[in-house]
């Protein structure tokens, strides 16, 4: 009797463990960008300007600095540790605004290179979106509050940009015409962030 | 009945012994080729982006190998932990069983079940392991799922249950 009833009893059982079973969690981890952008943010708001300017010098942020001065505004690593040694905060701030969204808007317009490349499969650009969107809020979170206090409109622009882009993104076809569009307007308002900064140090020095 | 405990079938015995050297062996590699596995499942993970839409930005893509890796990891680490204690139960429930099942077949089927069911679940942490770099974590888990936990699980599960149920009966015949 009770071999009878094992079949019946596995088939109510068995799909328990695949639903209970436990495989860990994962907490995403700063990279070394943005463990360094912390560790001088953080040296800077206590006003140890002297280990700002160490951990800068020697750190992923003026390493890479230097690797995309290329793409950056002019003189924006030797400005940012010309701010660390005069001790001047709000310039060191702004200085790294300018380089996170550099680096947020490079990522927007990869992406939409990508979203639109014949050559990559369809499954390669629908997962592609969400995860470039992933790495520029990555970048963009840390800047948001220096955004706000400087500019509110266009913080307010990157969010709404953003949030359209995650909700294409989320959609049956990501790769669509409409996250390609998103991508292309938060690309937009980063260079604009970027410019306007940049203009604004230049007329300020 | 005698009150007595018996001894599971050597069989079991040896199996669950196997299982925990297996699981002692595994967290000693673990450590000792630390560097190693992760070398291996990063390149294995670098020869198919396409498994892990892999995008070749470096700051899109230490994002996804670094989830692929902790998985890897914690996979390795949940076989340790699951082989080891897994062992040690298929040598108490099986011991239970052979104690107090009395038909020769039911007392077959059930230790069976529970030496089969314990000793084949923490492979699929391993298998999920081994599976990662090569299909991803969430088909490496898929896989897994079906071939490993699912069943060998669910083998124990049901066994377990049973022995619950004659447990109770003992109890209630007293």
């Amino acid at each position: 009797m009770t071999l009878r009833v094992l079949p019946l009893l596995a088939f109510v059982v068995a799909p328990a463990p695949a639903l209970a079973h436990h495989v860990g969690t994962y907490t995403p981890q700063d990279n070394e960008l943005t463990t360094n952008f912390k560790q001088v943010k953080f040296s800077v708001q206590a006003g140890k300007f002297d280990v700002a300017r160490r951990l800068f010098e020697a750190g992923a942020l003026r390493a890479q600095m230097r690797a995309k001065a290329a793409t950056l505004p002019p003189g924006l690593e030797s400005g940012t540790r010309a701010a660390l040694q005069a001790g001047d905060a709000p310039e060191v701030e702004r200085r790294l605004m300018i380089f996170f969204a550099a680096l947020a808007r490079d990522l927007a317009l990869e992406a939409g290179r990508q979203l639109v490349d014949a050559r990559l499969a369809p499954e390669a650009r629908a997962t592609a979106g969400p995860r470039f969107l992933e790495a520029i809020w990555r970048y963009y979170n840390l800047i948001d509050f220096a955004v706000a206090m400087r500019d509110d409109k266009t913080s307010v622009a990157m969010r709404l940009a953003f949030d359209e882009a995650e909700g294409y993104a989320k959609a049956a076809a990501p790769a669509g015409a409409g996250l390609s569009d998103a991508l292309r307007r938060i690309a937009q308002i980063l260079t604009h962030l970027i410019d306007t900064s940049s203009t604004f140090a230049r007329r300020n020095p | 009945m005698s009150d007595a405990w018996r001894l599971p079938p050597l069989a079991a015995v040896l199996v669950a012994v196997v299982l925990i050297v297996c699981a002692e062996a595994g967290g000693a590699s673990m450590v000792r080729f630390k560097v190693e596995l992760t070398r291996w499942a990063r390149g294995v993970m670098l020869a198919h982006p396409e498994v892990h839409g892999l995008v070749g930005v470096r700051d899109v893509d230490e994002r996804i190998l670094d989830e692929a890796l902790v998985k890897f990891d914690a996979g390795l680490r949940l076989f340790h932990l699951h082989a080891e204690g897994m062992g040690l139960v298929i040598l108490a429930t099986t011991a239970v069983a052979a104690t107090l099942a009395r038909g020769r077949r039911v007392r077959g089927v059930m230790i069976a079940l529970l030496t089969a069911g314990g000793a084949g679940y923490p492979l699929g942490y391993l298998l999920w392991s081994w599976l990662i770099p090569h299909h991803g974590i969430e088909r490496g888990k898929s896989i897994a799922e079906w071939f490993v936990w699912m069943p060998f699980g669910g083998a124990m599960i049901v066994a377990l249950w049973w022995l619950a149920g004659l447990v109770v009966l003992r109890l209630a015949r007293r």
